[in-house]
């Protein structure tokens, strides 16, 4: 068995690709029932890196390269899940999960329960997605609302190095369908130019796991909460020091989890801040937003005291011209304006 | 001194390369075989290890364009 490599002893600055493959191979160490199967996973070591040196060190047997057949791997996982191994299944893109979600939706999804709880699901999909680099209509959705809206799955998107490892052992040590989902461009992958450094975070050497269903408060505020996950968190982050600079106090939570949702800590800073914009590089029809805004609605609406704001994918295919995916996507300027809207609201 | 160095052997052609990420910082302690840094060669993503273990200068931050042979940092 190879061992870990050497380090030294200080500090170490991660990527979020490099962290979450840490987890990964330090749960394969120490399960022989865990192994790795999907397209270009041991060959190639995954389309976006995930899983490089992993074919090597663990043999063929555990990291399985798969024709393009999602309907196929994702069955033969699911059912090497009910026999009692622990599969992971790589979707490079988000955006052709729609082919297997027969196998998603119909099968790992409710196994266990409708098998009165005999069987068990610990499989877990890590799944890149979204866009902003031009990669047109097909490659660059998040489809997180689509997953999020069917029972029996667990999701969980974390917005840098350090929450990337912690929840990809949370994943793996979980006995339900889970599935670890990064926007590709904070996920450190070389060919989208230099990590964004707000995504890049010191990652401790030994293992650690994140609950699911915890938000995170990246940055404290009295004004407005900006609520995100993923890329919308960076997002967030740059609103808020523009914000800041305009003596506006943002603040800024991170949802990680999307199922379970952290509905405690989305009411605990509203009613702190009584001012609400979510924001989502997701469709926004019927999509997380809409879930979080009703979180408010439901438990205490007087706690706002002007309309929240909402900032997702306008409902129409993400184009490819750059200019115009500018336009639909989220960015900074447009969570700085929908805050000042808040607040003038009021 | 050690200077940390793109080796010749990282990438098969002449040319240039970017420096995307530093897993340290200057002043950390590095053991050698340990990972330093991330390049970008056209759009792989490739690795380099420290080559002696000791204390980190980095020379070239990331963004820096670089070839084979260039020196990046040193090791005290």
């Amino acid at each position: 068995m190879a061992q870990p490599a050497p380090t030294g002893g200080s500090d170490r600055t991660l990527t979020m690709a490099r962290a979450g493959r840490e987890a990964v191979i330090a749960e394969m160490r120490k399960n022989p029932n865990i192994f790795v199967i999907g397209e270009d996973v041991a060959k190639l070591g995954g389309v976006f890196g995930t899983t490089v040196g992993m074919a090597e060190e663990f043999g063929a047997q555990r990291v399985i390269d798969t024709p393009i057949s999602e309907t196929g791997f994702i069955g033969i996982a699911t059912g090497a899940a009910m026999a009692g191994m622990r599969p992971i299944i790589e979707i490079a893109f988000v955006d052709f999960i729609g082919v297997c979600f027969n196998q998603i939706f119909n099968f790992a999804a409710k196994t266990h329960y409708m098998s009165g709880g005999q069987f068990k699901m610990p499989l877990t999909m890590m799944i890149g997605y979204g866009g902003g680099y031009n990669d047109a209509a097909q490659h660059s959705q998040s489809l997180i609302g689509t997953l999020a809206h069917v029972p029996g799955i667990r999701i969980v998107t974390p917005a840098d190095a350090r929450d990337a490892k912690g929840l990809m052992h949370t994943c793996l040590r979980d006995d339900n369908l889970t599935i670890w989902m990064v926007h590709k461009r904070i996920w450190g992958l070389g060919w989208l130019g230099l990590p964004l450094k707000t995504a890049l975070s010191v990652v401790p050497e030994e293992e650690y796991t994140i609950p699911f269903g915890q938000a995170r408060i990246w940055r404290e505020g009295k004004d407005v909460t900006l609520v995100g996950y993923g890329i919308t968190t960076h997002h967030n982050l740059a609103a808020a020091d523009k914000l800041a600079a305009e003596g506006i106090s943002a603040e800024v939570l991170d949802l990680r989890s999307i199922v379970p949702l952290d509905r405690d800590a989305i009411m605990k800073s509203v009613s702190k801040t009584g001012r609400l914009v979510v924001v989502d590089e997701d469709y926004m029809n019927c999509g997380v937003t809409a879930e979080v805004l009703a979180v408010v609605a439901e438990r205490n609406p007087k706690a706002l005291q002007a309309p929240a704001v909402r900032i997702a994918n306008p409902d129409v295919p993400i184009p490819f011209s750059r200019p115009m995916e500018d336009f639909a996507l989220p960015d900074a300027d447009k969570v700085v304006a929908a805050a000042k809207q808040t607040l003038k609201a009021s | 001194m050690t200077d940390i160095t793109v080796p010749q052997d990282l990438w098969d052609s002449e040319d240039e390369g970017v420096i995307l990420t530093w897993v340290y910082q200057t002043g950390a302690t590095v053991a050698k075989g340990a990972l330093l840094a991330e390049l970008m060669v056209e759009k792989a993503q490739l690795e380099l290890v420290a080559p002696a273990s000791g204390k980190l200068t980095i020379l070239a931050p990331p963004d820096t364009i670089v070839r084979k042979g260039t020196v990046i940092g040193r090791i005290d």
